[in-house]
């Protein structure tokens, strides 16, 4: 069997450092999660294009995400956070649904965020 | 320091918005801002009572400060509405044509120019009306809800003669004003977002935010100053 080797964890200064932003999703519906990763994929590529998000480490975590109240978590590093809280007010559809974001707190942790 | 936000540029049902006065006040107290304005098309005097009444009503339901306030299109217009001033809150003028522009930053009457650069192949403004916003106190809006509506080269044109005009606005400390432009509830967005949006086109982080609560809460001071009988015109009132 073929050993599995794992990638030494950085340093913490040569680590990039994250921030976390909740949002909650206003929406006349409810919506599905799959088209909520794809609206904001799609327009955080339309508005800053592949090597802008490239470097803005975007990512929404799945677990965090709380269908019921639609409060969810998305990650990236701490110089992006205007631009993709920016990228997050241009979502105006998530499919055939209307929506508006309202952003809740921005933090250096998931606790930080209280949800 | 809890900072209050204001939206000073929404349509409702009455002009060329979809959504009900009521639908947008709920929206925007649910989005944290402190208050609204409406930019509604003068027709008649009879409309102005007629939307002063439903703004009295709507506004103790929800719990939020609105305003009243007219968007001139046209030299017209703009030339009823400063005759008619003090009946309503704000003047807005539409901007996109030149002449219009160059009109809407002479006048002290006017507090809001919208989107200078709108269906324009430039930005629609330069040094000297600048210089005309600056001096009479006029703020250049930067409309969210023409990027939200365009894409691709469209919209990287408009983000293109939006960092001018900021760019031109920081040089000649012309106020400088970031509204969603919100035909309908579901355009209204979240001050952060409109923050973030004006830092990204060039504003500091504190001049961003001034864009969507100091320069609000100037021309809302001066609705004040113009409702007192005192007042007579821009920078001429009756000291006793």
């Amino acid at each position: 069997m073929k050993q599995q080797y794992k990638l030494k964890f950085l340093l913490p200064t040569l680590r990039e450092k994250d921030r976390y932003i909740s949002f909650q999703v206003i929406s006349e519906e409810p919506i599905v999660y799959e088209d909520l990763e794809q609206a904001i994929w799609n327009t955080m590529l339309d508005f800053s294009g592949e090597l802008g998000v490239s470097k803005t480490s975007v990512w929404l975590i799945k677990n965090l995400y709380d269908s019921e109240k639609q409060v969810g978590v998305i990650r990236c590093n701490n110089k992006s956070v205007q631009q993709v809280i920016a990228g997050l007010g241009l979502i105006s559809r998530l499919g055939d649904v209307r929506v508006t974001f309202k952003i809740l707190k921005v933090s250096g942790t998931i606790r930080g965020l209280e949800i | 320091m809890i900072m209050s936000f204001f939206d000073l540029h929404m349509h409702s049902a009455f002009s060329e918005g979809e959504s009900s006065l009521e639908q947008l006040a709920t929206a925007a107290k649910q989005l944290g801002y402190k208050g609204i304005c409406l930019a509604e098309y003068y027709k008649n005097d009879e409309q102005i009572k007629k939307l002063k009444t439903e703004i009295e009503r709507i506004k103790q339901k929800a719990g939020i400060e609105i305003f009243l306030g007219f968007e001139a299109r046209n030299l017209k217009e703009l030339n009823i509405l400063r005759e008619r001033r003090k009946r309503f809150d704000v003047l807005l003028v539409r901007g996109g044509d030149l002449r219009l522009n160059r009109e809407a930053v002479e006048t002290p009457e006017v507090d809001i120019l919208t989107h200078p650069e709108y269906e324009r192949q430039d930005c629609g403004m330069n040094h000297i009306l600048m210089k005309a916003a600056s001096k009479n106190n006029v703020a250049i809006e930067i409309n969210f809800r023409e990027v939200l509506v365009s894409s691709k080269k469209t919209r990287s044109m408009i983000l293109k003669h939006m960092t001018q005009n900021i760019k031109l606005a920081k040089k000649f400390k012309a106020p400088i004003i970031v509204c969603s432009g919100a035909l309908s509830h579901w355009d209204v967005v979240d001050p952060q977002c409109l923050i973030s949006f004006v830092n990204l086109l060039g504003l500091e982080l504190n001049e961003a935010k001034n864009t969507i609560s100091k320069v609000p809460e100037r021309i809302i001071k001066q609705i004040k100053e113009r409702k007192s009988e005192d007042w007579i015109v821009p920078g001429v009132k009756v000291v006793k």
